[in-house]
C-alpha cells in the first residue's frame, strides 16, 4: 500500500471516478454519513455527487466536515483508503469545495498544463 | 433657345410669395461695399415682364460671381429663396441656392421687356397700399416658406408705422388657417410677439438676414440669426475674485444642424434669465462669437457665443422643425469598451435610487450625493451619480427613464458614471428611445437578472483593478506615459534591504522631513524650521519582489511597511539598536510571505538617467478564494 503514496495520486471527484478504477486518487470531500461500524462513509464532492470511503480500521475519532482521502478506487467505485486529513474548519480558511471542484475540472480539461504525472514519477 | 421665363415671379416674390423655383434673368449685379462682413451681391432679376433689384445673393454663393458665371443676361433657376423684410418695410429676396441654366451669352440679351416692380418702398404710402392690396389676395398656401420671416414684421409693426398692418395680416390669415396648418402657426406666432417689449428694437434682423444653421456660426460673420431650442440651463453663478466680481449663467441650444453653447454675464444675465427656458424655442441674433473653452462645455462645437447689450433673444413657436435634444445614446453594455474620462449620453430605466447623502468635499462644501443604478435594453446596470440640487429632486420610486446628456465615465468600481455640472438630466424624457426602454422593461427587463458594470464586491477587492503581472511592468512599458500608472499583483517578497530601511523623521504630526542630526542632541526640521531634541523613525524599505514571470523592486513607505514587516518602525527602530538578531529575523520571517500588492508606477528622470520606480500604495493578504475565483475566470477567457 505504501507504493500508492509513491505513484501519482490525481485529484478527482465523483464524475471521474469510472475512469480511476484500479487506480490510486486523491478525493476531497464533505462527511456526510458514517456507517456505525465506522469502517466506512460517505462524502459528498463539489458537485454534490455522493461516494463511499472504505477504511482498513475503523474510525478512532469524529469525523465531519471536510477530508481529504487517499486511496485506491475499486471496481466498485469504493475508494480504499490509504490515509486521510481532515481540513479543519476552525482554522485557517473556509475550504470552498465548489471553487475545488472549479479547480479539478480545468485540472482534467487541461492536461497538456498540469503534468502531475511526469512530476510524481520524477 | 430661349428658356422661358417664370412669368409673375418677380411680382410674387415682391409681395412676399414664395415662388416654387422661378427662372429668372440676370440684369444687373454690384456688388455692396461691405466693411467687415464678406462682399454682398445685389442682382436685378427679371422674369420677362417686371425686374427686381433687391436681391440680394447668399454669400455661399459669391462664387457664382466671383467665377464669373453670373453674368448680366445669364438665365437663372433660383432653388431656394428667402423673403426678407427690413426695418423700414423693403423687401429683400435672399437667393440661397440657384442654378445657371443658360450662359449670358447663348441667351443673347435681355429677354422681354421687364419693368422694375415697385418693390423698393421708397416712401411707406406705396408700401401701405401695397399691403392692403396685398392681404386680401394672399392664397393660404403661399403661407406656407419662411413662416417665420413673415413673423418678423408683425413686431416691428408696432413699432414703425405699420401697426395698422399687423391686424389686418391677423384677420385674413385667421380666416385661411382653417386651410393651411403653418398658418396657424402665424396666428399663434403674433400674439406673443406683442407681448414682449424688447422686441420692438430688436427683432429687427439686417439686410442679410436669414436663419442659420448653428453649425454655421462663426466668429467672422456678424449678421446671423438662429432659430434653436433651448436644451441645457444652468443656474446664475456669481463668482469673487482679483479682478472683482460678477455673475453669470449658461445655456445650450440644439438646432437641426447642431449645438451651441451660450454664456451671460452680469448685466444680460438679468436680461435673459427669466426670459430662456429650457425646452423653449428662440430667434438668438447679434452675439459674439468665440473659440469654445473645452474646458467648460462637452458639445461638439469650436465655437461658443456670448451675450452683449445688442443680442436679442425672442421667443418662436415654430418648433417642429427643432429636435428636442441631440442625444447620442451609448448602450450600457459598450461603456465597458469606452475611455474613462469619456463624456457619454445614456438612457436608461432606474432600477433602484439611493437616498440621497451629504458629502463634504475637499474645498470643505457640502454637497448632496445620490447614486442610481440605471438598466437598458442590453440587460446591464451602470451605476451614476447625481449631485446637488438634481440629487435632492430626484425620484426614482416609479422607475422612470433616465436619460443623461454628458456625463462623465469614470473606471470607479469598474465603470460608473458621474452627472457634471454640464450635464443634463432627463427624467421620462419624451423621446422615442424613451417609449422604447419603457416597453422594454415593462415586458421583460424588470424580471431580467442584471450584471452591473459598478461592481460593489466586498471590501477591499472593490477597488483593486487593473491585475497585472510583474512581467507586465516591462513588457507593457507601464508608467511611461504622462501620468502614473496603477495596478494591483499578487506577489512574494524575495528580500527586503536592511540597511538604511530606517529614517529620522521630524516628530511633527503632519511633517515627515527627514531631521538632520545637529549633534549637539538637537534634531533640525527644514521644512518646519525648527529645531526638536527628538525624532520618530519611519521606515522606508527597499523590497524585491516576484512572481512566476519576473521579479520587480519596489519601495515601501511607513504604512505599508509596517504591514510588510508587521512591526511598527518605533519597534524596529529600538530592535535595530539593542538586539541585532531580532532585528534580522524580523526581516526573515518577511520573506517568501505572500501578499496582494497594489502599486504605483512612473518612470521618472534624475539627472539624466531615468528609470521605472515602482512605489507600494497598499498591501493586503490574498484572498485565496477570490484570486482562485479570478484566476479560473481568465482560464475560461483564455480557453475560449
Amino acid at each position: 500500500m505504501a507504493s500508492l503514496l509513491d505513484a501519482s495520486k490525481p485529484r478527482i471527484n465523483c464524475s471521474m471516478l469510472s475512469q480511476h478504477i484500479g487506480r490510486g486518487v486523491c478525493f476531497v470531500g464533505r462527511v456526510e454519513k458514517v456507517h456505525p461500524t465506522g469502517k466506512t462513509f460517505s462524502v459528498s464532492d463539489g458537485e454534490g455527487k455522493s461516494a463511499t470511503v472504505e477504511l482498513n480500521e475503523p474510525l478512532e475519532e469524529e469525523l465531519s466536515g471536510i477530508v481529504e482521502v487517499i486511496g485506491m478506487v475499486s471496481s466498485k467505485g469504493v475508494i480504499t483508503t490509504t490515509t486521510y486529513n481532515i481540513l479543519r474548519e476552525d482554522k485557517g480558511i473556509p475550504f470552498d469545495l465548489e471553487l475545488y471542484n472549479e479547480a479539478l475540472k480545468v485540472i482534467h480539461d487541461f492536461p497538456q498544463h498540469y503534468p502531475f504525472e511526469v512530476a510524481a514519477s520524477g | 433657345m430661349n428658356v422661358p421665363l417664370t412669368k409673375g415671379a418677380v411680382e410674387a416674390l415682391c409681395k412676399g410669395l414664395d415662388v416654387d423655383k422661378p427662372v429668372l434673368q440676370l440684369l444687373n449685379i454690384r456688388q455692396i461695399s461691405n466693411a467687415s462682413s464678406p462682399p454682398r451681391f445685389r442682382l436685378m432679376m427679371s422674369d420677362g415682364q417686371h425686374s427686381l433689384t433687391s436681391c440680394l445673393l447668399a454669400t455661399q454663393l459669391n462664387y457664382l460671381s466671383e467665377e464669373n458665371l453670373l453674368v448680366p443676361n445669364c438665365v437663372c433657376l433660383l432653388k431656394k429663396t428667402i423673403n426678407n423684410t427690413l426695418a423700414d418695410g423693403r423687401r429683400v429676396v435672399v437667393v440661397m441656392d440657384m442654378d445657371i441654366l443658360k450662359s449670358a451669352k447663348e441667351t443673347g440679351g435681355k429677354i422681354g421687356n421687364p419693368t422694375p416692380y415697385n418693390t423698393d418702398g421708397k416712401t411707406s404710402s406705396p408700401q401701405k397700399v401695397s399691403s392692403s392690396t396685398y392681404v386680401p389676395e394672399s392664397p393660404p398656401s403661399a403661407a406656407v416658406p419662411g413662416p417665420s420671416y413673415r413673423n418678423y414684421s408683425s413686431p416691428r409693426g408696432r413699432g414703425g408705422s405699420f401697426t395698422g398692418k399687423t391686424p389686418m395680416k391677423a384677420s385674413p390669415m385667421k380666416a385661411s388657417a382653417i386651410k393651411a396648418s403653418p398658418s396657424k402657426g402665424l396666428t399663434m406666432k403674433v400674439s406673443p410677439m406683442k407681448a414682449s417689449p424688447m422686441k420692438a428694437n430688436s427683432a429687427s434682423p439686417g439686410s442679410s438676414a436669414k436663419v442659420n444653421p448653428i453649425a454655421s456660426l462663426n466668429p467672422y460673420q456678424s449678421k446671423w440669426t438662429i432659430r434653436a431650442r433651448v436644451t441645457n440651463k444652468s443656474s446664475i453663478r456669481t463668482w469673487s475674485n482679483s479682478k472683482g466680481e460678477g455673475k453669470l449663467f449658461s445655456f445650450e441650444i440644439v438646432d437641426e444642424s447642431g449645438e451651441i453653447k451660450i454664456t451671460a454675464f452680469n448685466k444680460e444675465v438679468d436680461k435673459f434669465f427669466s426670459l430662456v427656458e429650457q425646452g423653449k424655442v428662440y430667434y438668438i441674433s447679434k452675439a459674439t462669437l468665440k473659440p469654445a473653452n473645452k474646458q467648460y462645455t462637452t458639445l461638439k462645437n469650436d465655437y461658443e457665443m456670448t451675450l452683449h447689450a445688442h443680442s436679442s433673444i425672442v421667443p418662436c413657436d415654430d418648433n417642429q422643425s427643432i429636435p428636442t435634444v441631440h442625444c447620442d445614446f451609448v448602450p450600457i453594455a459598450e461603456l465597458e469598451n469606452r475611455d474613462k474620462d469619456a463624456i457619454i449620453d445614456v438612457i436608461g430605466i432606474c432600477k433602484s435610487a439611493e437616498d440621497v447623502s451629504r458629502i463634504t468635499t475637499k474645498n470643505s462644501r457640502e454637497v448632496s450625493k445620490r447614486a442610481l443604478s440605471i438598466i437598458d435594453e442590453t440587460g446591464k446596470v451602470v451605476t451614476v451619480t447625481l449631485w446637488g440640487e438634481e440629487a435632492e429632486h430626484f425620484d426614482g420610486s416609479t422607475q422612470p427613464v433616465v436619460a443623461i446628456k454628458g456625463a462623465r465615465l469614470s473606471d470607479f468600481g469598474g465603470r460608473s458614471l458621474s452627472a457634471l455640472f454640464s450635464s443634463t438630466v432627463m427624467v421620462n424624457p419624451d423621446i422615442p428611445q424613451a417609449f422604447r426602454l419603457r416597453a422594454w422593461y415593462d415586458r421583460e427587463g424588470f424580471a431580467v437578472n442584471s450584471q452591473s458594470l459598478t461592481e460593489t464586491r466586498s471590501a477591499g477587492t472593490g477597488l483593486n483593478m487593473n491585475w497585472k503581472t510583474l512581467s507586465d511592468i516591462k513588457n507593457e512599458d507601464m508608467g511611461h506615459g504622462e501620468k502614473a500608472q496603477y495596478f494591483s499583483c499578487v506577489a512574494t517578497v524575495l528580500y527586503i534591504r536592511k540597511e538604511n530601511c530606517l529614517y529620522q523623521a521630524c516628530p511633527s504630526a503632519d511633517c515627515n522631513k527627514k531631521v538632520i542630526d545637529q549633534q549637539n542632541g538637537l534634531y533640525r526640521c527644514e521644512k518646519c524650521n525648527k529645531e526638536f531634541p527628538n525624532f520618530k523613525y519611519r521606515l522606508l524599505l527597499s523590497a524585491n519582489l516576484a512572481d512566476f514571470g519576473d521579479n520587480q523592486w519596489v519601495t515601501c513607505f511607513q504604512e505599508t511597511a509596517e504591514a510588510l514587516l508587521g512591526h511598527s518602525a518605533e519597534t524596529l527602530g529600538h530592535l535595530r539598536d539593542t538586539d541585532e538578531a531580532a532585528f534580522d529575523e524580523v526581516f526573515q520571517k518577511a520573506n517568501f510571505t505572500t501578499h496582494i500588492f497594489k502599486n504605483r508606477v512612473k518612470l521618472e528622470t534624475y539627472n539624466d538617467e531615468s528609470r521605472v520606480k515602482v512605489t507600494v500604495m497598499e498591501v493586503q493578504p490574498v484572498d485565496h478564494r477570490e484570486y482562485s475565483r479570478r484566476l479560473l475566470q481568465n482560464i475560461y477567457k483564455l480557453a475560449r
